[in-house]
């Protein structure tokens, strides 16, 4: 990831706080931010601001047995169910006067229903919402193999030596001059690190996106990829996390890439 | 009701720490400083008493049950509790309009009162006490563009992402960016003395 990229998303911790990010957008921004302790403080702030927006609405005060409700939530329960109020009261009530007892009990029993009906609603909606989330997943999967199964892309591979061998695949797309990069068996790097990958075109290392690796693996798309000249090889270093105008560190894997 | 008070972030965390084993004193104590904060907030996404009141216990329930999930660098308790606050809030909402358009008859069921969102005013029974908090809080708001304090909302209370905010207003999304970033950096500076947690 550029430096102007790193900026451009921490333009978003405002917006993150608020939860106002898109499904894409916070993955890119949760990427940065468990890299950043100064862009987790913003979050930080800012979600001290989100938690001070209700009280500006100035209205609205809880009925006084919400906290006994709350008291009342088991703890470490799977199921959020809230408890029912009123049974041991209507029963006893029942014990004085059967009649309007029933009718309470109806009543009360109206309310829970009604209660249950929004738990199993609300718990839907949170099922709709994964359902969402993977249904992106699903789309990001397919648009990537697209991507890969173009007629114009052709895969190069960077090597190194190790044990376990790390490798990077790059599928190049000739006619769009765009890249993908599947990383994998990739040594951890160290706090405020990043591999960053280089084309070199003309004999000169251009800078391109840097990137950590998760369980060893990364995976990248839409990497811009240099015109202009001819490019002879691409290499993998290891730079600051906000990424080096020159190589600092020696190459870590490397490979031809052949444009013929 | 006591009203949230600065509090220590450190005494907070093993409040929460002890309440997700159960101690119902901790469980006591943290709804007694953000059980206000977090009814307001699911009061102002819900609309409606009973909504937002089962909000409430379901975001404590939840805090218990992933109270190992909290990360102290990225915010406050009370940030966090507000934000599951939230989204369980905009959940019964969400499910409260899947429900109110595959449900023909309304007479047999609970009054449902105001609209979903943003009519919050619509209860006159319900007023919330005037903390110095929340005075602050309403002048702050003030400070901001009408633009910029109506993106802040629809992006909070009613779960709305920029790019879906940009589409309802029929404006350009780099616009709804920065109304959002400088309203919140507004906020961020104005507000800062009324933390929940002020610093480290």
């Amino acid at each position: 990831m550029t430096h102007s990229e790193s900026e451009s998303l921490r333009e978003l911790a405002a917006a993150y706080a608020l939860g106002a990010l898109g499904p894409e957008e916070t993955r890119a921004f949760e990427d940065l931010l468990g890299r950043s302790p100064e862009i987790q403080r913003d979050v930080a702030e800012y979600r001290e601001v989100a938690a001070l927006l209700g009280l500006g609405a100035g209205e609205g005060v809880p009925s006084a047995d919400l906290r006994a409700r709350v008291l009342a939530t088991p703890v470490r329960a799977r199921d959020t169910s809230t408890p029912r109020r009123g049974w041991g009261s209507s029963l006893r009530w029942l014990a004085v006067a059967a009649g309007l007892a029933a009718l309470t009990i109806m009543g009360e029993r109206i309310v829970s229903l009604g209660r249950e009906v929004r738990q199993r609603d609300a718990v839907l909606a949170q099922r709709d919402s994964a359902l969402t989330s993977q249904q992106q997943e699903l789309a990001e999967r397919q648009a990537l193999l697209d991507a890969v199964l173009d007629p114009e892309v052709r895969l190069f591979q960077l090597t190194s030596s190790g044990d376990p061998e790390p490798g990077v695949q790059l599928f190049w797309n000739q006619r769009r001059n765009q890249a993908i990069v599947n990383a994998y068996r990739l040594k951890p790097v160290p706090p405020g690190r990043a591999y960053q990958l280089w084309f070199i075109q003309n004999g000169k290392p251009v800078p391109s996106v840097t990137f950590t690796p998760t369980n060893g693996s990364a995976r990248l798309t839409g990497i811009p990829v240099p015109t202009g000249g001819k490019l002879s090889a691409a290499a993998i270093t290891v730079e600051p996390s906000s990424g080096s105008a020159q190589p600092t560190s020696p190459i870590v894997l490397s490979g031809p890439l052949d444009k013929s | 009701m006591p009203k949230a008070a600065a509090s220590s972030p450190q005494a907070d965390r093993d409040l929460l720490v002890r309440a997700a084993s159960g101690d119902q004193e901790a469980i006591a104590g943290l709804y007694d400083r953000y059980g206000s904060v977090l009814y307001a907030v699911a009061y102002r996404v819900a609309g409606q008493r009973a909504d937002a009141e089962d909000a409430v216990v379901e975001a404590f329930a939840q805090a218990w049950r992933d109270a190992s999930r909290f990360e102290a660098s990225r915010g406050s308790v009370a940030g966090w509790l507000t934000m599951i606050a939230r989204s369980r809030a905009l959940d019964i909402v969400r499910a409260r309009t899947r429900r109110d358009r595959i449900t023909a008859s309304a007479s047999s069921r609970e009054p449902l009162g105001a609209p979903a969102m943003g009519n919050w005013r619509a209860d006159p029974v319900d007023s919330y006490e005037d903390t110095e908090r929340s005075q602050h809080v309403k002048a702050a708001l003030q400070t901001l563009s009408p633009p910029q304090r109506q993106a802040i909302e629809m992006a909070f209370f009613e779960g709305l992402s920029q790019s879906e905010i940009a589409e309802r207003l029929a404006e350009p999304l780099g616009t709804i960016k920065t109304r959002v970033r400088l309203g919140m950096q507004k906020l961020r500076e104005t507000l800062r003395p009324f933390f929940f947690e002020r610093g480290p």
